[in-house]
């Protein structure tokens, strides 16, 4: 589904990824781990088609098709959904008009006709459901004035509204209390099937009791330099990065 | 024999006279000749005044303006400017001339209120007319107020007794027709004690190659009366707007005005509000979407007579292509008007290079115990917020809409009558068009 090779990366001139490679197959969860700084959530941004960034080598297919080519929207069509770190607040627009504008026009891309209103009433209640979020939010201004766990969960109640074939989380956990993280975690578990995958950024293995990768990488100077199961994750919370990144420096 | 030398501003003054006023009351003779006097020793408004800094007259001087009526005036040409699905009475103009075939007045004595045009209420309702016509518009040095004074043609007369509530609005549309027009309608609405109304004034255009609009609305809103004010300015781009609106407000009052200047060559605003009676609000909105080479200049002045009295003011602009905008908001508290609340805030979005905006805000505070505060922005769309949006699918023009939309709808959602909200919501798209 997505194949991702050799990507270089950078930012206002300084260099963060440094030729990462990593296939995604349908169904499968990949966790993303790492120090700080080793390029964790560029990757994410560089998937989602964030401006800020600047692609200077490699490439990202997905699903066929040239990811880097495509305009961040072009993306959210074909099926690629960030959930981000730090949810934007957008005063004036309307929760409900904000993701019913955002449907109606992935629909649009994707060559489905435009949602009835009441198709879309009963699907956004159920995704509401989904993630726990009160149906008064819906009325409100996006994520403003949102808690911290709210802000995340809207993020999901997002993901589920749009349907994507890869959701990528960018630290999703940062910030939450253990009910919403498993709020948020069971949401990924119920949208999760053979036919989609996740990429899950995150600093902390505690996420993973909850949402159970098949694969956990380590990114650390902008590449992958390990790649494991599940356990790989428990091994890292005890004994932290520093054996991996002296493994690789012995290497290179 | 001596050469006399004019002047653009006498050629300008020539070319206005000749209308016959000689059957009016002496009393609005009075105030036309006053007017004339003063214009005598004005000047147009050159850039070296303050106020006039960064609008530039200069052209309106040296084109030969003059009043005409319009001729074979078509009905389809006429409801082509009603507000769709808007019920409501409504009193049409035509260059400043009254055009009685497309207005519904109402002079009945048994009904609650007058509507009618103004040169009628002078001769049959001179009692009510002459204490509050004019009355605001007194200032020496404002020559385009003078100059609406003396020749004013017609305008719009709304009167409604103490205790009455309006079933409909009222719309007074204004329309412009022909080329080298010069057209001075003037509005009087007097609202008695604890009445309500709501009025849409309309600027718009049939056909012209080249028109100036020098408009007056003259608003009395007495004790604890509601009077709301919808002026939509949508002229074509050979058109020279400038207009003022004055309001004195009696205690306990509430008033509230929503200006829209959408499209013309040039707006220019001098909006005057009197906040004359204890526990008055004063509510000043105004939403500026601009592009091509519009020009628009909003000067709002709110005097704070009396203690316990607020004003909100909110002025909001969106500026693509090079168009213009300059904002300037005055707010004086008088030293008796103790607990004053005034707030006043003005926020500016700049889509193009060639785009841009002038803010003023201006505050003379005299009283000690009052909060005022004033606030000013001027920036672009949130990258942030573009990215957010178009990562969820949205392409970069609804991103751009939708954010446009939350920006100018907060002062839009003041305007509470639905069609009028869609008929400017319909100018303000034509207006970003472009953003496709």
């Amino acid at each position: 589904m997505l194949k991702i090779e050799g990507l270089e990366a950078e930012i206002e001139g300084k260099q963060i990824l440094r030729g990462l490679n990593l296939e995604v197959k349908p169904g499968e969860i990949h966790a993303i781990m790492g120090p700080n700084g080793s390029g964790k959530s560029t990757l994410a941004s560089v998937l989602a088609g964030r401006e800020d960034y600047e692609v200077t080598a490699g490439s990202v297919d997905f699903l066929g098709k040239d990811l880097l080519d495509l305009a961040p929207e072009e993306r959210a069509g074909e099926g690629v959904f960030l959930a981000f770190q730090y949810p934007v607040e957008i005063p004036g627009v309307s929760n409900i008009n904000f993701i019913k504008t955002a449907v109606n026009e992935v629909r649009e891309y994707r060559g489905l006709p435009a949602m009835e209103t009441k198709e879309f009433m009963s699907h956004l209640k159920e995704k509401q459901k989904l993630v726990k979020l009160s149906g008064k939010l819906a009325n409100r201004s996006v994520n403003e004035g949102f808690s911290g766990g709210e802000k995340k969960r809207n993020e999901i109640f997002q993901m589920a509204m749009l349907e994507p074939k890869l959701g990528v989380l960018d630290e999703t956990d940062s910030g939450l209390d253990i009910d919403a993280l498993r709020i948020v975690a069971n949401g990924v578990n119920e949208l999760k099937s053979n036919d989609n995958a996740f990429v899950v950024v995150t600093h902390y293995q505690r996420l993973l009791d909850y949402i159970v990768p098949d694969f956990v990488h380590v990114l650390y100077d902008g590449k992958i330099v390990k790649t494991g199961s599940k356990e790989l994750a428990l091994e890292l919370e005890d004994k932290g990065y520093d054996w991996i990144i002296e493994e690789f420096e012995k290497k290179s | 024999m001596a050469t006399l030398t004019l002047n653009d501003k006498d050629r300008f003054l020539i070319n206005q006279e000749g209308q016959d006023f000689s059957h009016e009351a002496k009393t609005f003779i009075k105030i036309r000749e006053l007017a004339l006097k003063n214009l005598k020793e004005l000047d147009f408004p050159s850039k070296k005044l303050e106020d006039w800094k960064y609008t530039n007259v200069r052209e309106v001087s040296k084109t030969e303006f003059r009043p005409q009526s319009a001729i074979n005036i078509i009905d389809e040409k006429i409801s082509a400017h009603k507000i769709p699905n808007l019920n409501a009475y409504v009193l049409v103009f035509v260059n400043g001339f009254f055009a009685p075939k497309y207005s519904n007045t109402i002079e009945q004595k048994e009904s609650g209120f007058i509507i009618t045009n103004l040169n009628k209420a002078k001769k049959d309702f001179i009692k009510l007319v002459e204490p509050h016509l004019g009355f605001q518009t007194r200032a020496k040095d404002q020559f385009f107020v003078n100059l609406n004074s003396a020749f004013s043609q017609d305008g719009g007369f709304i009167y409604v007794k103490p205790n009455v509530q309006l079933d409909k609005p009222i719309h007074i549309i204004n329309l412009v027709d022909g080329d080298l027009v010069a057209s001075y309608p003037r509005n009087l609405i007097i609202a008695e004690k604890c009445s309500e109304v709501q009025v849409i004034v309309s600027y718009e255009t049939i056909d012209s190659n080249s028109a100036l609009s020098n408009v007056i609305n003259e608003v009395v809103v007495g004790e604890g009366a509601n009077v709301k004010l919808d002026k939509i300015q949508n002229e074509n781009l050979n058109t020279f707007h400038v207009g003022a609106d004055f309001a004195k407000q009696q205690k306990n009052s509430v008033f509230t005005i929503n200006t829209i200047p959408a499209n013309a060559k040039l707006i220019r605003n001098n909006l005057n509000i009197i906040l004359d009676g204890t526990n008055s609000v004063a509510n000043l909105y105004g939403a500026v979407c601009l592009n091509g080479n519009i020009h628009v200049d909003n000067q709002t002045y709110v005097d704070h007579a009396k203690p316990n009295c607020e004003s909100n003011e909110l002025y909001k602009a969106v500026l693509n292509d090079s168009a213009t905008n300059v904002f300037n908001g005055k707010i004086y508290v008088n030293k008796i008007a103790q607990k004053t609340n005034a707030f006043q805030s003005n926020a500016n979005i700049i889509l193009s290079d060639n785009a841009s905006s002038n803010a003023k805000p201006q505050l003379e505070i005299y009283a000690d115990d009052v909060k005022c505060s004033h606030g000013c922005t001027i920036g672009q769309f949130d990258d942030e917020a573009l990215f957010y949006l178009r990562s969820r699918g949205m392409r970069e023009s609804t991103a751009q809409k939708v954010l446009l939309d939350a920006f100018i709808g907060e002062v839009l959602d003041n305007i509470k009558t639905e069609p009028v909200r869609e008929y400017v919501d319909e100018l303000i798209a034509e207006n970003f068009n472009s953003l496709n």
